[in-house]
């Protein structure tokens, strides 16, 4: 298979421009930025907590949906030929405590960002989005609870071999899914392909209304899982595990008994530093240059600054921060960074995409 | 002609991501690939196939569309006026032709003409996490749908133009 072409902007490598550059997260929108920057000679360094590069894109979205060769072979080629550098195991500190998010067990070094910003020219935080959303019933803390992360993680990890990483063990036990995206419905089938006695997912609306569409769920149920729709989780049961779950249904009250409660129902972002950096009025598009934060070689991309979206937005925020960064970066060089501050079109151009929708979508017939 | 290359996504191996449409926006500020999403609620980009006896270019009274030495269809924006019959979306079975508020006010994909000038491929084939965008010749395109490809297709097109049923049916 085709290697992921993240240098898709050029095709021999560029002479080196001597400057270095720390990207954090090696996501889609932190390789998309890797690969941008290093298209244009910069040395780049890449910080992921992860054992591999390639974000949710290789240890959250099952591999028959995203070929595994196809990311690592796309970061090799990045590493081998552009030069770009990766440090595994990473993490830069913090805005939550460690172990908090998902996927902190793997990190084995912790780096500062005072000690990244001294050491390269510039930073690009890409962190994504990692801690998962809460119910917000009573039980969900009792083990046999768990996230869609949580679950679909060691699934893809265990490859990995880190130590203490195991596939989740759901043989002859009876699991319920909280939730109607593509992760839910992941979970659901991994639940069932693992051996699960059951597997029913409880969604609060409509099948019309999941966000995983009526053909994901058509499926689901073809392989053995029983859809349950307009029900509202209401508190789960147990002493001292998770026994089982009670939902509203209709006005009435409906029990389901589950040895494991997957709730995927979103995460959100947990950016380093998010005060200090003043994300908040990056999000909102208050700008001084296009997605950089409060401190001025500090930029910011993807899911860290929109909240959970999809690859593709995320590789296009990467994309536009790169060359946000590479511009400052030549007006640094010659000592211009202010006849810009402030620039109209700098801000026009943030309200363009501040991380959902355009308003200048293309069209097509008859819609 | 034979042995000129297009594009093929197979619908199949499609996640709906969204990063050919974004990474095309990108490259061209205007995608010329967009993503859909049916009331069934499955995802699939909507693609130009550059075809070999193409209805866009035999509608388009100004003959704005036409093909290029690599065998791409490509709109040439001196020629288009931005005629609002829009014959030329309408005549797409594919539904590739996009109306814009910029410029000649339609788009199509032109197989990355510019990229294609420094012998790099198309950027949304370069870029799908998935690999479910090919830059192909013409023949290994025909040949590289399987079965499951085949059925997406097929309920792609169905979307594009629903089938006809008799009244009663």
């Amino acid at each position: 298979m085709e290697p992921m072409n993240f240098n898709f902007q050029c095709g021999d490598p560029p002479p080196p421009s001597g400057l270095s550059l720390g990207i954090v997260g090696a996501g889609p929108s932190g390789l998309a930025a890797a690969g941008y920057l290093s298209c244009l000679g910069h040395a780049v360094e890449v910080y992921d907590k992860m054992p591999k590069p390639g974000g949710l894109m290789l240890f959250g979205i099952p591999g028959h949906r995203i070929p595994r060769q196809r990311i690592e072979a796309g970061t090799l080629r990045m590493a081998r030929q552009y030069g770009v550098v990766f440090h595994t195991h990473t993490k830069i500190c913090c805005s939550a405590p460690l172990f908090e998010e998902e996927g902190d067990h793997f990190c084995t070094e912790v780096k500062g960002l005072g000690e990244m910003i001294t050491k390269h020219e510039a930073i690009m935080i890409a962190t994504g989005s990692w801690r998962s959303r809460k119910l917000g019933i009573p039980g969900e803390d009792l083990p046999g609870v768990c996230s869609g992360l949580e679950f679909l993680f060691p699934i893809r990890a265990a490859h990995y071999c880190a130590p203490g990483v195991k596939a989740p063990d759901v043989g002859g036990k009876k699991v319920v899914v909280i939730g109607a995206g593509h992760s839910a419905v992941d979970v659901a089938h991994g639940a069932a392909a693992l051996g699960a006695a059951s597997v029913d997912m409880l969604y609060r609306r409509t099948r019309a209304e999941a966000p995983c569409g009526r053909l994901e769920i058509e499926r689901l149920e073809a392989a053995g899982v029983v859809w349950h729709e307009g029900c509202l989780p209401k508190a789960v049961l147990g002493e001292t595990a998770a026994t089982g779950i009670v939902c509203q249904q209709g006005g009435l009250e409906r029990g389901f008994e589950a040895d494991l409660v997957v709730a995927a129902i979103g995460e959100v972002a947990t950016p380093p530093f998010a005060k200090e950096l003043g994300l908040e009025s990056v999000r909102k598009g208050e700008v001084r240059w296009l997605n950089m934060t409060a401190i001025e070689n500090v930029f910011v991309a993807g899911d860290a600054l929109t909240g959970p979206s999809k690859i593709g937005k995320a590789i296009y925020s990467g994309l536009r921060a790169a060359r946000s960064l590479a511009q400052w970066l030549d007006l640094k060089a010659q000592n211009r960074q202010t006849e810009f501050t402030g620039d109209e079109l700098i801000s026009r151009e943030a309200e363009r995409f501040p991380g959902g929708d355009f308003r200048d979508a293309p069209r097509v017939r008859g819609r | 002609m034979e042995d000129s290359k297009t594009l093929y996504i197979d619908y199949g191996k499609c996640i709906g991501c969204e990063t050919c449409e974004y990474v095309c926006r990108f490259v061209h500020d205007m995608p010329r690939i967009h993503m859909i999403r049916t009331a069934t609620g499955f995802m699939a980009p909507l693609y130009c196939r550059h075809c070999a006896e193409p209805n866009c270019a035999k509608v388009c009274k100004r003959g704005a569309i036409v093909r290029d030495r690599d065998g791409a269809m490509v709109l040439d924006p001196m020629l288009c006026r931005g005629c609002q019959s829009r014959q030329c979306m309408l005549a797409c079975p594919y539904m590739a032709i996009f109306e814009t508020d910029k410029g000649v006010t339609v788009v199509k994909c032109d197989l990355c003409a510019a990229r294609r000038q420094r012998g790099l491929e198309p950027a949304c084939a370069a870029m799908c996490p998935c690999g479910a965008i090919e830059y192909v010749d013409r023949a290994t395109a025909e040949s590289l749908p399987d079965e499951a490809a085949k059925a997406a297709e097929q309920r792609v097109l169905d979307f594009v133009k629903p089938p006809k049923t008799k009244p009663g049916e």
